[in-house]
């Protein structure tokens, strides 16, 4: 397929936000509004170029195209095939043309809001900022329609560098260099994992593309039929391997525990920051990483188990941290956290729809709830903590209903849009969990954290919105213009309404084909070859249970997670909904402590790194300057002290030189007669 | 009738182990000087007498070159001394032990 | 005749600059070296090489003119340049003419013979990368080391003396360990070989069937292990591989910027040019035999080095002790023997050149002006001098490898090219181990930046904190596009060190 129509220009869609990178940064500085005008534009056009592609792909056409050859050379590859080439290129298929509207609009909303949020608050280094998120946005949009996984990696390491730079943006303070630091490295700790991966998998089948006839999951499972020994490991177990390999990546990216530490510190950059970057887009990655190759997990139960187990131990685990943080961003991050835990259970039990599903609401729902989070602080005069707030509900009526509307669906209440892609994760892992006892622990711990979701959201909407305001900002709130209240409302209509896209529960029940999203995901639109839910579908060895029939056990499971939303809700609604809140904290006793310092999992990494590496290191250095560097420099004091002793012999008199002078002599005519044998 | 050259040789010898006593026991700068030139005439005694013994000019060529080298070797060691007496006030080589350690 | 040119230009403008006034001796000698930047250049561009120059290839812009008749031995003037060593030398004009520029602010006495010194330095090292007979090669070599001595000794810091003394002796023992070896490899190699020509002694170990003759005892096949690792450790310290490396440190806190930069930009390759140019291409059987403590020690070095660089609180030793972090891959690359991880190598070679001598620069601008270089004196430069501060930052992560910056694809292919590699026994477990350098050197670097250019504005010397001119600037950007343009089209360089390398792994029989 050549790149014709709109394929064509698709290379355009990461370009721009390049463009407007290379505009912010370096004329940011004379243009009005610093920037942000270059950026708007660049995503606005990233955005209908994709919405175009968009609809190229519901016409049945897809690309696939290599762009670029960064490197080619001969190597022998493990699985037999010789040389290999590492391009950059294009994937155009339903998944990442869904995956790049996603991305494009909400970057293009966010840069909206932030002539709001960043210039309206008179911030200085706009250039910077602006030129951070284009570069941003050209790397996330790069790696979503790369066409191979060193592609993806690179674009990968790159939001990486962007999320470095925009959440140390506030660089003057003490916290936000910290805490981009943080990030950083903690993300690169699970990039190590990733990188390894790549090389890996490259070395052994010779290929990193993700589609098509050479691509490494399809030489994959050539090596697993032909039972092929790879590295001394078999060839379903090396699949294993490589793949938990680059699963590391994704949950240092994706906040998956253990490598989740980052995420709440992240919220020391700009709200609008958080919204693009550290909720909707960029933690995405690795979620969309996995289903970008899903093929190639597919092959490995053992790879998905571990992948649902830690989503699912993720979402509960974030989930009741999120209990007791008092920071509205805080909220925030934790549930980000939990719901990508949601994310990897769908992908983690086969369920690649419903992990995709649940994606694209979360990133309209959780960039709604975090650009509303910003409208309130710019509300609040940058005050976030939520029991300074209060009874905003009446002085920010479009921010209290969008923000509530997006509550509704991180909560999961039906009809809103999180109910219906919760509900389908949660389906797809019950009826895996009935025949797999892991999977079930994994649904079960998936299901508690539903309650938590419901308590955490609805505390706090009540507690910023509604009762009394309890300081003085809350009372006189800083009025917000339109540029904040346009994005809200587009998201807002976006968190409720884009469930509709793939309705399963309805379409079982009434029988009706509105099950949208699996179509499209399906290939019934077109696709590329193996790309497809069924391809993958047939690939996973699950098998699938139910309870009685398979209409109960989806409308159980939706009550009961329903059940529990509401429940969480309710429990909020008791404890917070009242003019005049109290923490009610130590009703958790001794638990307390423990979720207030999220499980001391920041204090382990911090010990690791302060307490662990740094000694070593200090040690190592002090071996270094004592024993390496002694030997060295004890070497030159032997021969400085054996040179002060001999030289006692430059006496300074004649008669003694001539003295030595002749003994030598004498001495060297005696040791060579000897060995001439004259004295014989 | 020639003389053995073994006598010459002998004779040599004893020329040079008088200036070698000399160097290792006088501490008078002039009478190094005076030493090392008996050492330099025995190697010529040496030299003369195996050309002779040889039969050819070689020997008695080198002899010419070592006066010529004895005679430069005096006149600076002559302008050492005279320097050295200069500074120390002494020909006593015991004396400047500034080219020591 | 251009690489004759080349080093004359350098060694006639060494010459100028020396007799020059102080005050202009800055501006001429950055006008001289663009001669031979240009010069490098268009040889880049017209280059019509191909091969290995060692092993029979077709050798660019060569000259072999008879020079000495030693016995049997035939010295001549023989230069040419492959795959291999012109990346190095255009790298190398590069890094001199903008070491130059950069000198400007920091030097202010004796600026004649400083700058003199650079260019002469410049002359030995296009020598060294060209030069194709042991003996020519020996002396450039050599030489490379009289002005590098004289830099850190004159322009250096408080403990200039004892680091020049110390950066010269180490070196030059080993230069003599290695210069020894090498003899007794001629030596052992007997008739077959009349010249030192570098080609012909490479024919004769990979064809001839290598050492013949027993010398001083000592039968041929121990003799060539012998000779293997006496030319390993004579390179190992140059380069410096852990624990050869304690003058690195030394040398690169002492060294005024301009030389730090050609410092860990050129020497430092020197050491790895060498390993690949002698014990890489003449010995591939003692490679093989040798592969696993040599990856061992790469990874130490890997390893090792970034931990030292964590404990450092003065930003050059952080850098210095990167530097040796960084060599260990490079040593890690030639050990695999594959193509990607020979030519990868090469490549980090170039692209650590680039880096490093960038980092050195921005620590200097900011030396510049802050008069400190400790971590602990400073923070918050960002606010103060945000364009120094953000080249800084992007050296950084260059250093840690970024995607689209040459460090990345130095290291990809390094890793690359180890895990798959057929010599190497447990190369997986040493290309996951030599990896793990990749979060420790984010953890240093990252931290560094955190304490120095972000946070507050705070500075702990009794200096006002200047600006930094644009000719300090000027020169760390077009460093910094070089490596991304690098970084973004590698083939520019890789296709030609893939050309050159692939003849060295066919004699070892590997791909």
């Amino acid at each position: 397929m050549a790149g014709t129509g709109a394929f064509g220009y698709a290379p355009a869609i990461a370009l721009f936000p390049l463009v407007a990178f290379v505009v912010a940064l370096t004329f940011g500085k004379y243009m009005p509004k610093r920037g942000a005008i270059a950026g708007i534009l660049a995503t606005a056009g990233s955005l209908l170029l994709s919405l175009w592609l968009l609809v190229t792909v519901a016409g049945g056409e897809v690309y696939h195209e290599t762009l670029y050859e960064w490197a080619a050379g001969d190597v022998l590859t493990e699985a037999g095939s010789n040389g290999i080439e590492f391009t950059f290129g294009l994937l155009i298929d339903p998944l990442s043309a869904l995956m790049l509207v996603i991305v494009s609009l909400v970057a293009f909303l966010v840069h909206v809001f932030s002539l709001g949020y960043m210039n309206a608050e008179g911030e200085t280094g706009l250039p910077r900022y602006y030129a951070g998120l284009g570069l941003f946005t050209f790397s996330m949009l790069a790696f979503v329609y790369a066409d191979n996984l060193l592609m993806a990696f690179m674009f990968f390491e790159l939001v990486g560098l962007c999320s470095y730079l925009l959440i140390g943006f506030w660089f003057r303070t003490r916290s936000a260099p910290s805490a981009a630091k943080k990030a950083f490295l903690v993300t690169r700790f699970g990039d190590y994992f990733f990188l390894l991966g790549v090389v890996a998998i490259a070395s052994t089948f010779g290929t990193v593309a993700f589609a098509g006839e050479n691509s490494f999951v399809v030489a994959a499972e050539t090596a697993i039929e032909n039972g092929q020994t790879l590295f001394g490991f078999d060839a379903r177990t090396w699949v294993t391997i490589t793949a938990l390999l680059v699963l590391g990546g994704v949950m240092g990216k994706s906040a998956q525990f253990p490598l989740h530490t980052w995420l709440p510190d992240a919220m020391e950059g700009p709200t609008t920051v958080s919204a693009l970057i550290h909720a909707a887009t960029m933690v995405a990655a690795g979620v969309y990483l996995v289903a970008r190759m899903f093929g190639y997990y597919a092959l490995s139960p053992t790879a998905l188990t571990v992948i649902a187990f830690v989503g699912g131990f993720t979402a509960l685990f974030a989930a009741t941290m999120g209990v007791v943080k008092d920071d509205i961003k805080q909220v925030l991050a934790y549930s980000t956290i939990s719901q990508y835990g949601y994310m990897m259970l769908g992908l983690g039990v086969g369920g690649y729809v419903a992990g995709v599903f649940h994606l694209m609401n979360h990133a309209f729902f959780k960039a709604l709830l975090f650009l509303g989070a910003g409208a309130v602080i710019v509300i609040m005069h940058h005050e976030q903590d939520m029991w300074k707030m209060g009874g905003l509900k009446d002085k920010a009526p479009i921010t209290y209903y969008t923000f509530l509307a997006g509550a509704l669906a991180l909560a999961g209440i039906i009809p809103f849009s999180g109910f219906w892609s919760k509900d389908e994760v949660l389906y797809d892992a019950l009826i895996v969990g009935l025949e797999q006892p892991v999977i079930l622990v994994a649904y079960a711990m998936a299901l508690i954290a539903v309650f938590f979701t419901g308590f955490y959201t609805f505390r706090m909407v009540f507690l910023t919105f509604h009762g009394e305001p309890r300081s003085e900002t809350a009372e006189d709130p800083h009025p917000v213009g339109w540029s904040i209240k346009a994005p809200l409302i587009v998201l807002g209509i976006l968190a409720v309404v884009a469930g509709l896209v793939n309705l399963a529960p309805l379409a079982k029940v009434l029988g009706v084909d509105i099950t949208f999203l699996e179509h499209w995901l399906d290939g019934e639109f077109g696709s590329v070859e193996g790309l497809t839910y069924h391809a993958y579908h047939e690939t996973v060895a699950f098998e699938e249970g139910a309870i009685g029939s398979e209409t109960v056990t989806m409308l159980l499971g939706a009550g009961l997670s329903l059940g529990l939303a509401l429940a969480g809700a309710l429990t909020a609604h008791t404890l917070y909904n009242v003019p005049e809140p109290v923490p009610h904290k130590e009703r958790l006793g001794g638990v307390r402590r423990t979720l207030e310092a999220n499980y001391y999992q920041d204090e382990y990494q911090v010990w690791i790194a302060e307490r662990v590496t740094l000694p070593v290191a200090r040690m190592a250095d002090r071996f270094d300057q004592s024993v390496i560097d002694g030997l060295v420099n004890s070497v030159s004091t032997a021969s400085l002290f054996g040179g002060s002793r001999l030289k006692r012999v430059q006496t300074g008199l004649v008669t003694n030189y001539a003295a030595l002078l002749v003994a030598g002599f004498i001495g060297l005519l005696l040791l060579l007669g000897t060995l001439g044998g004259w004295f014989l | 009738m020639a003389v053995e050259v073994q006598y010459y040789v002998l004779l040599s010898m004893a020329l040079f182990s008088i200036g070698l006593f000399g160097i290792l026991t006088r501490r008078n700068a002039l009478l190094f000087l005076m030493s090392v030139e008996l050492m330099l005439n025995a190697a010529n005694i040496n030299l003369i007498a195996f050309a002779f013994y040889h039969g050819n000019l070689t020997g008695q060529v080198f002899a010419l070159f070592t006066m010529a080298l004895a005679a430069a070797e005096v006149a600076i060691g002559l302008g050492i001394l005279l320097v050295l007496y200069r500074n120390f006030r002494d020909v006593d080589v015991t004396v400047p032990t500034t080219m020591r350690w | 005749m251009m690489i004759e040119a080349l080093i004359a230009v350098a060694l006639l403008g060494a010459l100028v600059t020396f007799v020059a006034p102080n005050r202009i001796a800055g501006k001429l000698a950055f006008a001289i070296s663009l001669i031979p930047t240009a010069l490098a250049l268009w040889l880049f561009s017209a280059f019509d090489g191909s091969g290995n120059a060692l092993l029979g290839g077709e050798l660019a812009f060569s000259s072999n003119v008879e020079w000495i008749q030693f016995g049997d031995y035939t010295i001549s003037w023989f230069v040419g340049l492959d795959g291999i060593s012109l990346p190095l030398v255009v790298m190398t004009t590069i890094l001199v003419t903008l070491a130059i520029v950069s000198s400007w602010t920091p030097i202010d006495e004796r600026e004649s013979q400083f700058y003199g010194l650079l260019l002469f330095i410049e002359a030995n090292l296009i020598g060294v990368f060209a030069a194709l007979d042991f003996f020519v090669w020996f002396i450039f070599w050599e030489a490379v080391l009289i002005p590098m001595y004289l830099l850190i000794g004159i322009w250096g810091g408080p403990r200039r003396k004892y680091a020049a003394i110390k950066f010269f002796v180490y070196t030059n023992v080993a230069s003599l360990v290695m210069f020894g070896a090498f003899i007794a490899l001629v030596l052992g190699l007997g008739d077959g070989v009349t010249s030192f020509a570098l080609p012909e002694i490479a024919d004769a170990m990979v064809n001839g069937g290598g050492v013949q003759t027993a010398l001083f005892g000592v039968d041929p096949g121990t003799l060539t292990a012998i000779v293997f690792v006496a030319m390993f450790l004579g390179f190992a310290v140059k380069v410096p591989v852990v624990p050869f490396h304690t003058w690195l440190p030394d040398a690169h806190v002492e060294a005024p910027t301009p030389a730090s930069v050609l410092l860990a930009g050129v020497l430092l390759k020197m050491g790895t040019y060498a390993l690949l140019r002698f014990n890489f291409t003449m010995f591939p059987e003692q490679v093989e035999a040798y592969a696993v403590p040599i990856a061992a020690i790469a990874v130490i070095s890997v390893i090792y080095g970034a931990l030292l660089a964590l404990a450092q609180t003065d930003l050059k030793r952080i850098v210095a002790y990167s530097s040796v972090s960084s060599m260990g891959y490079v040593i890690l690359g030639l050990i695999a023997y594959t193509e990607f991880g020979v030519s990868g190598a090469t490549f980090q070679m170039v692209s650590h050149g680039l880096i490093s001598g960038l980092m050195f620069m921005a620590v200097g601008v900011i030396y510049n002006v802050t008069h400190t270089r400790m971590v602990t004196d400073m923070s918050g430069l960002a606010d103060r001098m945000p364009v120094a501060a953000g080249v800084l930052v992007a050296g950084a992560f260059g250093y840690m490898g970024l995607p689209l910056m040459s460090g990345f694809y130095g290291e990809f292919t390094i890793f690359f090219g180890a895990f798959g590699s057929e010599l190497l026994a447990y190369s997986q477990v040493f290309t996951a181990l030599a990896m793990f350098g990749i979060v420790i050197v984010a953890g240093y670097l990252l931290f560094a930046l955190q304490r120095t250019v972000f946070g507050p504005y705070h500075l702990e010397t009794d200096y006002e904190i200047g600006r930094a001119a644009l000719h300090d600037i000027a020169p760390m950007f077009v460093l910094l596009g070089l490596i991304i343009l690098l970084g973004v089209a590698p083939e520019l360089i890789f296709e030609m060190m893939k050309d050159a390398v692939t003849p060295i792994l066919e004699t070892g029989g590997g791909l």
